[in-house]
This record gives C-alpha cells, structure tokens and sequence, in this order.
C-alpha cells in the first residue's frame, strides 16, 4: 500500500470541498471493505481519502410518510438490516442488507460504498432498482436526485460526476399493494457473493400480475430492467407453465457477465431457476415440485 | 482425577494467549534493525532468463540489497530429487517462480523496488497438461525427462482373480489441487549474530527438517543454523519441507547479515504452490456375487508440478494405503509421478490418501449397487479387522472399522432414508458414506520415527517439557500436558510445554504423518514416570519411608500407609537440589516404535498403528442450479483413546469441512498454468455459515502400541469426505460426478445427458 493522507471532514460540505481541492488525487473512503483491498493490491493509488465516517447524518434511516424511506449513504448494511423502520416498510430491504457478503462486510461497509463502487456481484442495486430508488448526490455546486434506472451505467461505472458524494437513497412510501420479491443464488453455499440475484415487483389483481418490475443483478454488467418479461407476465394469471415461460424468457433476454464465477450459459440457467421460482412464489405457487 | 485428565475435554494449553492476541507468530516478531523482503515471481511457465536488470530497483532510497538467481548458491535442494535453488537460475518452471528478491526498509519500499526490475526472458514452450508428459515429443521440464517418479506393486495373483469375480467394475476417477488455507500465510524472520550463526524464525510444521533444508540450500552446516518454531497457524502439509520461502529468507539474512522478514501476502503465499497433488485414476476392481473383493488393479498418473518435492512419497501412499483397509490378497498398482510446467504440489493433509479415497469409495458405491449390497454392508464384509497382517504386511494391532461403520449407519438413519423414496421434484436428498484408513505414524525418514521428551521439574514443583514436535494448532501441546499432568500427579496449569528450537529441545521429527499423539506420547509417558519415580525416591529418603507407599497428587506426595507421611512437591524437588550431589530434576526419554521400513517392496509394517474413519452425508442437489448442500454429516473417527476428546472433535469437523471444500467449493483456476483465483474471495473455502452443524463421534479401539490406547486424530477424517458426498448425489440424481470438484455445471451437464439419454 502506498501512502496517503486521510482527511476526516465534519460535514458534507467539506467532504466536497476536499474533494474538488485534491481532484483526481482524491478518493472517497466510506467503509473500505473494497477499496482497502485495491490499495493493497496498488490497483489503485490515491494520495489523499477523504473518509466520510465522521458524517453522522449520513448514517441516519428515517421514515416521512410523504418522502418516503430515507436512507443515509453512510448507513452500514447491518444498520439497515436490523433497523425497525426498514424492516417495518421494506422487509425485503432488511432482508437483502441481512444476507449480503459475509457478517465482517455487513459490520464495516456501507450502502453508498456499495453503489458506488458497482462491482456487479452484489445485492442492493437490483433491489434498491426494483423498489423505484432515488438517489441523492451532492457536488460542491449543490445537489441532485437522479432516479436508480439511470444511476449504474456499466461494469463498475455510476453516473457520478468526480467530487460528487451519494448521500442518500430514498424509497418512495410503500404501495401496500404492490409486493416485492428478492432473491440472491450463491453458486456454492460458500460464496459470499451472488452469482445471480432477482428482484420482482407486482401488485398482484385477484391473481393477475400488473405494474411487474423484473430485474436481474449480478449476473449482468449493470443491474437489468427485463423489459420483454415485465410485458410479458403484465395482465397475465400466473400458472407453473406462464412461470416458467417467463423463465427461459428472462435467461434469454438478459446480457449475461462471463468469469471465474459462472460462464454465460452458467448465468441464463440460474437466471431461469430464479425466475421461474420468484414468479412462482409471487402467485402462490410451489415451484419445488414441478420438474 | 483432574479436571483434564486423559479422556476429558480439555480446552487447549495455547487458547489464552490465542484468544487475547498474545500468542506469537513469525510476523509478529521484530529485531531492531530489520529489513523487509519482497519476492520477484516469473510471469512465465517455462522461460529462460536472459538478463536481470536491478539497477534501478538498487538506486530506489530505502534499498538495501537486491538478489538473483546469479548470487544463490549453486547447490540444488530438495527432498530426494535435488532439484531446486534459492532463487531460479538461468530458467523457469513455473508461473510464480521467485526469481529476484528486495531487502528494504519496509514491505512498501520494497514492493516498489519490484516495479524497477527489469528481467529479459525468452519464454520457451510449456508443458501444462500432465497427459502429455510422457509423450515422446513433450517438452521437458528437467533434463531427465517428465517422469519423477514410478511406482510398481504386485500382490498374489490379480489377473486369475479378476477371472474368479462375477462382478467386475472399472472407472477413472480425477481429482483436483487443493490449497491448505491455514489462517496464516508463511512468515519467516531470519538473522545473523555476531558469530555468523543463523537464527530462522518461520512457521514450520518440523523445526528440525527445516535446519536439515536450510543447510543443504544454503550450502553451510547444519549447526550453524538454528530453527525457532514460533506460534503457528495452520499448516495442513503445507508447512512441512516444500515450502520455499523460509528459505528464502534465510538466505537473505546471510547474504546481508541483517535480520530480514519475509511475510507473504495471501496472494504470494497462494502463487507459491504447496497445493495437494492433483491425481487421475484408474481402477478395476473384482467382487464376488456376494460381496467379497477378489481382486483391485490401480494405474495412477499424478503432477507434482515443477518440482518433485514430497510428492513421490504422496503418490505411494495413493498407490497402496487404501489396499490395508480391507482383507484383500490380490492387488496391482502402477503409478507414475510427472512433471509440468506449474507450481511445484506435494504434501496435504491425508497425504495422498485423499485422493484414493474418493476413487476407492465411489467405486465400492458403485459396485455395491451393481450386487444389490448396501455400502456400508459392502464395507463392514470386506473390513480388514483387529489382529489381521495386512496385504502389505501391516499389523493391525486395533481397528474400530466395523464400530464406525455401525455409528455412522445409526446416527443418520441410514437404513430409513435409503428406502424412502426417490424424490422427483426440483430439490432431490440422497445419502451416501464412505470409509477409510491412516496411518499413525511412518518409518520412513531414515530408520527412526521416534520422539524424544525432555521433562524438567522446576523447584517450584512445576514441569516445563522440552519437545520438538511442533503444535500448528492441532493440539499436541496439550495432549503432552494432559498426559504428563496426569502421570505425575501435578495440575495442567504447571505444565508448560515449551516452543521447538533446534538448539534447545531434543532432536524430533515434527507435525507429519500423524505421529506426535502416538510417539510423542508415548515418550511424555515414560518422562512422566520416571520424574514421579526420582521425585518418590528423593521423597522417600526425606519422610523415611518407602518409595512404593507413596503416591502424588494434585502436587503433594502422599504416603497411602500413614497419613503423616506427606510433604508437597515444591519441597522435595527444591530437596532434590539442595543436599549434597544433588540436582534439578532434569529426565530425558525416547520412545522409538517397533515398526519397520518399508522393503523395496514396499512391503513392511511402517506404523505402530492405524486410524480408520467412516463418513455420512446426507446433500440436496438443486436440479435447476447444480448447487450441491450438505444437509447432515455423520463422522466417526477410530482414534484410539481420545486423550482430548474436544481435540478430537475439532480436528473430526475441521477435516470433514476442508473435505467439504475440496469436493464442492474450492477450485483452482488456471490458464496457461497461471493462477487465476489466488485470493480466498474468488477461492472459496468454506466457512462457518456453509455448513451444517457438523456431527463427530470417537470409537474408541485402544491400540496396544498408543499411549493410553491413543492413535492419531488429525487426518483420517479428511479422506471420506468427498467420496461420501459423490456417492450422496449419485443416490440423490441418478448421476455419478467422477471428476473433482463437484461444481453446478457438472451437476447440471450430467442432469442434461441423462436427460437426454431417458429421451432418445
């Protein structure tokens, strides 16, 4: 690891102000659980990390009946795990900060570290996308809110200008009718790190699906809306056959990553197996009998 | 009886200063005036190095010395093939080879220095694959040629014994690379004193085998080198004699006369190799209708990579321990042992036992099918028994084979679930075991495998015992304490076992081969008695009485004839010492055991006893994903008397995970002989959340020839694991993985040809 100087500001303001004096010099520390690791690889050298730890109110989870959940980039994933009001208006947000990586990451990283860095083997952004997320970034001009869809462009890309911060992420008030699937796959019980996930968002009218959000993470460069499957389950009645018709629907019609941790067709196949389970659950079906 | 005597839990001597952070490990340890060592590794396979060009790496500020293969000495080391240098000379093997070494200041400065070398190589073609070592054209890795090593054993008449089976079964069987995963990766400190004597400290499973190493590869005399073994982390074979870095280290220190510290990163301590040997296996095995083997014939090809290491030793133990485990007269085995241009692989814990377990296990599944037996029936009939001379002529003097057989058969409802039936949907169960044996030591390095103790009793009457067997973690030290606590009558917390030092405790052969508990426990017992005997005479001649009526305990010597007869420990040892002609208690013992080398046969009773272990598994085998879950897992261990049942218990589970992780979750990836996953987040071991509760059980068979009855407990529980869980997917979906890992794409390429198969 090389040296640097670590800068600890008090409050956003001069989080950015650090950031626009150093520059390309600079880096944001807001957990480390990722970054620590580059620089001891000295994949990366920065001569200066402004860490965000002393931000208390970037760790703040509050709940406004007309804004919605609002989550402090700073929030660790274990504080959103263990948080009454996530897991009163968004259990499934509780449940996802509550399986992701290993319990050491859950202590130390945080959900703004998270999206920002956008490694595509992890869980929020597929979720957070799924739950129509907005995000909150502050510059050294001001801030802005951009919606989740337009916030994870590619393979650890972010549509962040350098100097901004990701201050929060907010839910918007949850419909009580619409409810929202998530699941992440482990290609062995050992993985700390998807090789799949997807999230599902329906109201389900008297057996029928409508408004669907289908979107698959990990498996993809960038968290992806599937579109063609959305319209295809919209208005429908789900049956195990329409299930698993989305199924090869979804594997087809994802853009799939190929490594180490599954290949291209490795990836389709679990994407398939999710789907067909996730839809399955969302009309009450059993997926586990059918073959 | 003590709260910790022989047969009870017993929390280990070393978890305090584990649990508060003050157990000392070789990285920890700092001299004032140390230098960092960082290692240049070949990005090549096989290249010949042209040119070194370190100047710039010199002139960085901080540099204290840079080293190639030019300054190394010109003596090769190795284990029987003389093969290897400090640092690579004139060419490479291997992607990972150290070629340059940076002394600094410090690790960053260093590291930095590494940038600045500038190494011309011409690469040269590589050999990758092991199936094309022996191919007339292949390239060779040394001048001999590829093959390292061959192996051939005969016994009785196989070929009239295949021709007696009703039953005949052959298959090949591939197993994989594994990497140890201690907790920690290999630390050396190594320095100079002002006589030019050299002080290692490194993690090392053998303080002794180490010197003996260090002065063959640094070309000086044994007794100018002395080996510290500090707290150790782990080491699973890995630590043995194959690794290089300590001797590295060493040399640097000399080379500077400066303590120097080389600590690897995980990513260096993954590149350097010290995997388990990769293996392909054949084996034709003959069975009569009912169940008996006539006949098994076994051709092996296995990699030790660039170097030869331990693995020829390893290769045997594949070739022909599993025959011992049964009652068989009629066995072939044919082994060769080649070169690639990959890391050098050799010693894990198993010792090649791992890999014909998995084959032999799957095997007898299959077969047993094949006879409509059940396999643990299969087991139990063929089951080499208590009082039996094995085919290679070892005796059996305990085997509590069938006992785990039965524990395994209960403890997972075995019968019960295996005529439950079939499931059809999405998640399918099966269960499957496996069974299999180990040795308990090995005569094997020189005609000696003994274990020596020096034992002193302070005047305080508290005992420091003097050993070189090396505890990495798996207990030893506090087997010794329990045993010498108990024989001497004194509490475990005056018992303090000190650290192998090559120029303060006795000459041992270290950690391997699951010898310390059977040897060197023996050796602590005969310590143990004959300092209670000196302390009874001294005690004797003090109260006026006789040595036979006295007895001690809980740190006072009693007489059992007159209760006024008594004095405490601390009084008759300081008695001991302060009379004219007297002296500390100061009591040194050898156990030796009556074992053979092995002939040039390979025939011989090498150990003085023998472990066994059976294992159950039930796995849910995910149809749609591949992904394979263990549900439950029975073991039972024949350990002979569990000195330290919590030990044993440890080591049961502990193996029984890093089985797990051979067989479903660790892989090492490779292109071009390139490592492509050296980092635990892409190399996945198994961690505490991955499994289920882990279930051990200890069948207790009392060998004659151990201490208290005790065998060893550290390794025979490795080897069922894997062949246990194929056989669990087999039972579960009809389709047998012979290839190691089982990953979700071979699950689910063989779900799909079986598929394809039922359809056409």
């Amino acid at each position: 690891m090389r040296d640097f100087h670590y800068l600890e500001p008090r409050t956003v303001s001069e989080a950015t102000a650090m950031l626009a004096d150093h520059g390309e010099e600079a880096c944001v520390f807001a957990g480390g659980t990722a970054l620590i690791l580059a620089l001891r690889q000295r994949m990366m050298a920065p001569g200066v990390l402004v860490s965000l730890g002393q931000l208390e109110e970037m760790r703040a989870i509050r709940f406004d009946p007309k804004e919605g959940l609002l989550i402090g980039a700073m929030a660790r994933h274990n504080d959103i795990a263990r948080s009454k009001i996530v897991r009163q208006h968004y259990p499934v947000v509780a449940e996802m900060a509550g399986g992701l990586a290993n319990p050491q990451v859950r202590n130390q990283a945080t959900i703004g570290g998270n999206l920002c860095y956008a490694d595509p083997s992890t869980d929020p952004p597929a979720c957070l996308l799924a739950l129509g997320a907005e995000l909150t970034i502050k510059g050294q001009h001001g801030a802005r809110r951009i919606p989740m869809d337009e916030f994870n462009v590619d393979y650890f890309t972010v549509a962040m200008e350098p100097g901004e911060i990701l201050t929060q992420i907010r839910l918007p008030p949850p419909d009580q009718e619409v409810t929202t699937f998530y699941r992440r796959h482990l290609r062995t019980p050992a993985e700390h790190r998807p090789v799949a996930n997807l999230a599902l968002a329906v109201r389900n009218r008297g057996g029928a699906f409508e408004d669907v959000r289908l979107i698959v993470g990990a498996a993809t460069p960038a968290p992806q809306l599937l579109d063609g499957v959305q319209d295809y389950l919209s208005g429908r009645s789900v049956t195990a056959e329409v299930a698993a018709e989305a199924a090869d629907r979804a594997a087809e019609e994802m853009f799939p990553i190929s490594d180490g941790r599954g290949d291209e067709g490795f990836r389709r196949q679990v994407v398939r197996a999710l789907t067909r389970r996730l839809v399955a659950e969302a009309a009450n079906l059993d997926w586990k009998e059918t073959e | 009886m003590n709260a910790f005597a022989p047969g009870l839990p017993t929390p280990q001597v070393t978890s305090q200063e584990k649990a508060l952070g003050r157990a000392t490990y070789a990285g920890d340890l700092k001299i004032a005036g140390m230098l960092h060592a960082k290692l240049l590794r070949s990005p090549h396979a096989h290249a010949r190095i042209l040119n070194v060009d370190v100047s710039r790496a010199i002139a960085l500020p901080g540099v204290r010395a840079v080293f190639t293969g030019d300054d190394v000495p010109q003596r090769a080391w190795g284990v029987k093939h003389k093969q290897q240098h400090v640092l690579a000379r004139e060419v490479v093997r291997f992607v990972g080879e150290e070629i340059a070494a940076v002394v600094a200041i410090d690790e960053d400065t260093a590291e930095e220095a590494l940038d600045l070398i500038r190494v011309e190589y011409e690469p040269l073609p590589a050999l990758i694959d092991p199936s094309q070592a022996l191919e007339p054209n292949a390239v060779k890795v040394h001048p001999g040629g590829n093959l390292a090593d061959e192996i051939g054993i005969v016994r009785g008449d196989v070929d009239s014994a295949f021709a007696e089976a009703d039953i005949v079964h052959e298959e090949t069987y591939t197993t994989h690379s594994q990497y140890p995963g201690y907790m920690e990766p290999m630390a050396t400190l190594a320095t100079t004193d002002g006589s030019g004597k050299l002080t290692v400290w490194t993690a090392t499973q053998s303080v002794f085998l180490a010197r003996q190493r260090l002065a063959e590869a640094l070309d000086r005399p044994v007794s100018t080198v002395r080996v510290v073994q500090p707290t150790v982390g782990g080491g699973f074979g890995g630590k043995i004699i194959e690794e290089r870095s300590s001797v590295i280290a060493g040399f640097l220190a000399a080379a500077t006369d400066r303590p120097v510290r080389l600590c690897l990163s995980r990513i260096d301590d993954m590149l350097s190799g010290a995997f388990s040997v990769p293996m392909k296996i054949r084996l034709k095995m003959g069975m009569t209708r009912d169940g008996r083997i006539t006949a098994k014939d076994v051709s092996i090809r296995a990699d030790c990579g660039a170097y030869a290491g331990l693995a020829p030793e390893v290769m045997l133990v594949t070739a022909m321990r599993s025959d011992n485990m049964q009652r068989l007269e009629h066995t072939r085995s044919h082994a060769q042992l080649v070169y690639t241009h990959t890391m050098p692989r050799g010693a894990f814990r198993g010792f090649g036992g791992t890999q014909m377990a998995f084959a032999l296990n799957s095997h007898l599944t299959a077969m047993a099918d094949l006879a409509g037996i059940d396999p643990i029936e299969l087991h139990r009939q063929n089951a080499i028994r208590t009082g039996d001379l094995s085919i290679h002529g070892w005796k059996i003097g305990s085997c509590g084979l069938p006992e785990c057989l039965n524990q395994i058969e209960g403890a997972i409802g075995w019968t019960e679930k295996r005529s439950r039936p079939k499931q059809r949907g999405v998640l399918r169960r099966g269960i499957g075991m496996a069974a299999a044996m180990h040795v308990s030591g090995n005569r094997t390095m020189g005609n000696w495998d003994g274990s020596t103790i020096v034992l002193k009793v302070n005047e305080d009457g508290r005992v420091v015992v003097l050993t070189s067997e090396a505890d990495v973690g798996q207990g030893s030290n506090t087997m010794l304490s329990q045993i010498c606590a108990h024989e001497l009558g004194v509490p475990l917390s005056h018992v303090s076992v000190q650290t192998p030092d090559t120029d303060f405790t006795p000459y041992c052969l270290g950690s391997i081969a699951s010898r310390v508990t059977i040897n060197a426990g023996k050796a602590m017992i005969k310590a143990a008695r004959e300092a209670r005997e000196t302390i009874l005479a001294a005690a004797a001649e003090k109260l006026g009485c006789d040595a036979i009526d006295l007895t001690i305990e809980d740190g006072v010597v009693q007489s059992t004839s007159n209760a006024n007869h008594f004095a405490k420990l601390p009084d008759i040892c300081r008695y001991h010492i302060f009379r004219h002609g007297g002296e500390g208690i100061h009591i040194k013992a050898t156990h030796d055991p009556d074992t053979v080398m092995m002939d040039g046969d390979h025939y011989g009773n090498i150990a003085p006893a023998y472990s066994f272990a059976a294992q159950a598994v039930e796995v849910e085998v995910d149809t749609e994903t591949g992904q394979v879950r263990l549900i439950e897992s029975w073991l039972s261990d024949d350990c002979g008397k569990a000195i330290n049942p919590l030990a044993v218990h440890g080591q049961s589970n502990g193996a029984a995970v890093q089985a797990i992780g051979w067989t479903l979750c660790e892989e090492l990836q490779f292109e071009e002989g390139r490592l492509m996953n050296g980092n635990l987040a892409d190399y996945t071991m198994p961690t505490a959340d991955s499994v289920p509760e882990m279930h051990s059980s200890i069948v207790e068979s009392m060998d004659p020839n151990g201490p208290l009855g005790a065998k060893g407990a550290s390794e025979t529980a490795i080897l069922p694991g894997a062949p246990a869980i194929a056989n669990a997917v087999f039972d579960a979906i009809g389709v047998r993985i012979t290839d190691l890992p089982i990953t979700p794409e071979k699950i689910l390429a063989a779900i799909a040809a079986q598929k394809e198969k039922r359809d056409a």
